[in-house]
């Protein structure tokens, strides 16, 4: 009874407490001294507050006494907090400012140099779902790529093409982990594509030059994949195309998942159909097998796991010069396994860390006429980085390297065998500092070592962007590159050193509701490139003599906005580019980099026809090539490149897609280059041969379909 | 007197429960509640908006106020004309914070398949193959964890009535949905009382979806 009764007399003596009522009032502005609406403002660790009008005012009452704890919130804002005295009826407090935190919409990001494809992020040139709906790239994640600003399509390639740089100075990347032979190894004149499919990627990340000091080894760009995160369910996937076939089988739950996929290529039956320019006497082939693993860990880590194992060849009949027969027979034999490893994890108090290894194997097979040929090309790479966010204006991340590359060549006949075998070692720190939201700096360095060219070098990056109004950002870029000559140079002469080139890009970005215009404008010098006497396949005194420039700019405009269900981009590219390399006594412009680079491609979908069309038009003006007739080096231009595709998805249902593409569909007749006897016929003249397309024509269908095992879909389906 | 002792510590007991409850915050959410039914503006949303993560600071092991501010960002975000990705994106980590304090929950997982859906009506052509897939695993998680939880049911129709329609599919699969939807919400509301603070929302979306059936 007691105790009930001190209980009354509490509440009885709490009461009059009760009655004495404080009105806050007060203002809150912005950072541009307007009034900031929708502001939380409460006393800590109370039920009391209210919120600010539109024109930032805020009122409310308290029951509360004494010294409190006057918080302002909202989210985005930096939340402030006020010290006060509760003792009079009216209380007002002076007006207050709350400042905008830094984030990804309202902060300026670095656009000089960078083409991100991602669904999260907001600066994105190219959507994931671009890449595999682009017509000319037949569902090649390069190809796309070569839609882009900077690139040039050299069509007996196939490889990535950046600004006059070569196909060799794109450094290739998955989830930060280099990709040793990212290509599929080809021969003679039949372009090649990327080993990995599009589907694998949640994002890309594309740098036509001034990239982080993050990447080395890459003269001209970076080329940044990063795998997708868990499975959202499990599924079957079943692929039937004209060139072969596949399947992927996926398992998942909410920590883990795992994706398992075979697939099949030939492309005989095709070209039993279709014929063909090419003298096949056996037509492409090959077989991979792909493990995806994800696990996010009860700490809050992912962990990841790729691996792949892949087999493959062809052989072809190669035409030469003034040669009336089927010329030389090439075989081509190529093993090919990747496997990678990483983990990474972001803690609450800033920091990130990630930790991983990747190891490629590459081996060729090849027998060109009489002589065969071994290689094998190993490339081990771990690398930890750690970054930290000190507040929302700086942050930096260092990391560490290690490769390990070994290679060898050998001609099995003879016995005669070489190889090298390379240990690099790298350490970077990149700085990126907000000056304030339309000002950043990102300083970085890089110092790399090599064991076989017993060489250290250091590599200074920068670069800086500054918002210059609410869509467009102006961003300078610059810093120095180095890169290792190809394998097939340094197994001749160990001792070459580093190749090197600096980079100058000034960027122009606008982007506005669905539009994009990006206008850049590049410098880039290159040093000690490569270079020997007597031709490619046998090469004499290779030392790092080369030296060039390429310099440039290029436009971009994309539109998804103003024509109802239809998304076009139009990219021009001006490169002029002269080095002295390989057999090159003087400076050239090399075979590679056309001056002239057109493409547009316009995508348009027909809801009625439940259907994606597509177009894609690509133009150069023609790669450089030496008449042996002629005076001088690189004294010749190919005509025109051109290549009009066409493709139409097809959607019938949401688990099954229709694909079917053509490219080159006016056939027009494209020629890469020249090739020229090695000696002079009766008359004096050296015969040549041109070096043209597989077909005029390539055609696609392929049908997909997906399985859903997912078992709540499953009893959603019997509801 | 033991006897009477006893009952009397048990009635003491009651009284310390009925604290534990809280009526400081059980009135607190009440008010919130009422008043989040009169919203007509995005500032009034806003206010009401302001008032639950006012609640949700002091008594921060509840996952309820939490759970209403995300709720109004997102419905603010398709009712008014606001950043719409702006206010998605906060309602997410509204929602992620709740789903700290009460993991595997039926209803913060639901309304997480919401967000996602408001994400995906932003920009369907190029959000949509991404997003549908991580809004219908949201729904299927939140309807595993309830087979009650009447919203779960309502909005997976939803975005079956969407694909149905894009696909020009029957609307088959999402009308017995929401029949099943709306069986659901008539059991709700026989538990619902002046007291009752958890979710009930979602009648109207289940009624909206039914009306295009037969």
């Amino acid at each position: 009874m007691k105790v009930t009764l001190s209980f009354f007399l509490l509440f009885f003596l709490i009461q009059p407490f009760v009655w004495a009522q404080t009105i806050l009032t007060g203002k809150v502005m912005d950072e541009k001294n307007q009034p900031l609406p929708g502001v939380n403002v409460f006393l800590k660790g109370t039920f009391d507050g209210g919120s600010t009008d539109a024109a930032g005012n805020f009122q409310f009452e308290t029951a509360e006494s004494g010294t409190q704890l006057l918080v302002f919130s909202m989210m985005g804002f930096t939340s402030q907090e006020l010290v006060i005295e509760l003792t009079a009826k009216n209380l007002e407090i002076p007006a207050l400012t709350l400042k905008e935190e830094f984030n990804e919409l309202n902060t300026v990001t670095i656009s000089a140099g960078a083409m991100e494809a991602s669904d999260e992020k907001k600066s994105v040139i190219l959507r994931p779902l671009d890449i595999v709906t682009t017509p000319s790239a037949m569902g090649d994640i390069v190809g796309a790529f070569q839609t882009l600003p900077g690139t040039s399509t050299v069509g007996n390639d196939g490889r990535l093409f950046v600004r006059g740089g070569d196909a060799s100075e794109v450094g290739i990347f998955i989830d930060g982990l280099r990709v040793g032979n990212a290509y599929g190894t080809t021969a003679g004149n039949v372009p090649t594509r990327t080993r990995f499919n599009p589907n694998l990627f949640k994002g890309t990340f594309f740098s036509t030059g001034g990239y982080s000091a993050e990447f080395g080894q890459a003269l001209s760009s970076a080329l940044a994949l990063n795998t997708k995160d868990l499975a959202k369910r499990s599924q079957g996937d079943l692929s039937i195309m004209s060139v072969g076939g596949g399947y992927s089988h996926t398992l998942a739950n909410d920590t883990r998942s795992l994706t398992l996929s075979g697939n099949i290529f030939d492309l005989k039956p095709y070209q039993g159909l279709i014929k063909q320019d090419f003298d096949w006497e056996r037509a492409p082939y090959g077989r991979d097998l792909e493990l995806a693993a994800q696990h996010k860990t009860s700490n809050g880590g992912l962990w990841k796991v790729l691996a792949r194992t892949e087999s493959g060849g062809m052989q072809l009949w190669q035409p030469q010069p003034g040669v009336s027969d089927r010329g030389m027979l090439i075989h081509l034999k190529n093993t090919y396994s990747y496997a990678q490893t990483n983990w990474r994890k972001a803690y609450e108090n800033g920091w990130s860390l990630f930790g991983g290894v990747a190891y490629s194997r590459n081996k060729d097979v090849l027998n060109l006429g009489p002589l065969a040929i071994e290689r094998t090309n190993e490339l081990t790479h771990a690398k930890w980085t750690a970054s930290y966010d000190f507040s929302d204006r700086l942050s930096v991340k260092n990391g560490a390297e290690f490769f390990r590359n070994d290679y060898s060549e050998a001609l099995t006949k003879e016995n005669l065998e070489r190889s090298f075998d390379d240990h690099q070692s790298y350490l970077f720190s990149e700085w990126d500092w907000y000056l304030n939201r339309k000002l950043v700096l990102r300083s970085g360095v890089r110092a790399g070592f090599s064991t076989l060219a017993d060489e250290k070098w250091l590599d200074p990056r920068a670069s800086l962007a500054y918002k210059i109004s609410d869509h467009g950002t102006i961003s300078f870029a610059t810093g120095r590159f180095h890169q290792l000559p190809e394998e097939r140079f340094r197994v001749l002469t160990p001792s070459l050193k580093n190749t090197e080139s600096q980079h100058l890009i000034l960027n122009y970005l606008y982007q506005k509701e669905g539009k994009t215009f990006r206008a850049e404008a590049f410098h880039k010098s290159y040093d000690h490139l490569v270079r020997f006497e007597g031709i490619l396949q046998n090469p004499q005194q290779v030392r790092n003599e080369g030296e060039g420039f390429a310099r440039g700019f290029d436009v971009f405009f994309r539109d998804r906005e103003s024509l109802k269900n239809t998304d076009y981009w139009i990219t021009y590219s001006f490169v002029d580019s002269k080095r002295s390399y390989f057999q090159y006594s003087g400076q050239v412009q090399p075979d590679f980099a056309p001056k002239h680079n057109l493409s547009i491609v316009v995508k348009h979908f027909v809801p009625s026809l439940k259907s994606q069309l597509g177009l894609s038009w690509s133009f150069n003006d023609g790669l450089t090539y030496t008449d042996p007739n002629r005076t001088g080096e690189m004294n010749s231009k190919t005509s025109s490149f051109q290549n009009l595709s066409l493709s139409w998805s097809y959607l019938p249902r949401p688990n099954l897609i229709i694909h079917g593409a053509v490219t080159n569909v006016t056939g027009h007749q494209n020629i890469f280059g020249y090739q020229f006897a090695q000696v002079p016929n009766e008359q004096g003249r050296f015969e040549s041969m041109p070096l043209g397309q597989g077909a005029p024509r390539f055609l696609f269908l392929g049908i997909f379909h997906t399985i859903s095992k997912d078992k709540n879909a499953n009893n959603l389906n019997n509801l | 007197m033991k006897k009477s002792f006893l009952t009397l510590a048990l009635a003491f007991a009651c009284v310390f429960s009925a604290f534990a409850n809280d009526p400081a915050y059980d009135s607190a959410m009440k008010k919130q509640l009422a008043a989040m039914k009169t919203i007509q503006t995005s500032e009034e949303s806003q206010v009401v908006t302001n008032g639950f993560l006012r609640i949700a600071e002091v008594k921060n092991t509840e996952w309820l106020p939490l759970y209403y501010a995300a709720y109004l960002q997102t419905v603010a975000a398709f009712r008014f004309e606001v950043n719409k990705d702006q206010y998605f994106d906060q309602a997410m980590e509204l929602a992620k914070k709740a789903e700290k304090i009460a993991p595997n929950h039926t209803e913060i997982t639901a309304l997480q398949g919401f967000i996602v859906m408001g994400k995906l009506s932003v920009d369907p052509m190029s959000r949509g193959q991404e997003l549908s897939g991580q809004a219908m695993q949201l729904f299927g998680k939140a309807i595993a964890l309830d087979r009650e939880n009447p919203r779960a049911i309502t909005l997976m129709a939803q975005m079956e009535q969407g694909m149905a329609q894009f696909f020009g599919q029957g609307p088959e699969k999402s009308c017995g949905m929401a029949r099943m939807g709306l069986e659901l919400f008539a059991k709700e509301e026989a538990k619902i009382n002046e007291d009752y603070l958890l979710p009930t929302w979602g009648k109207r979306e289940a009624e909206q979806v039914a009306s295009a059936c037969k």
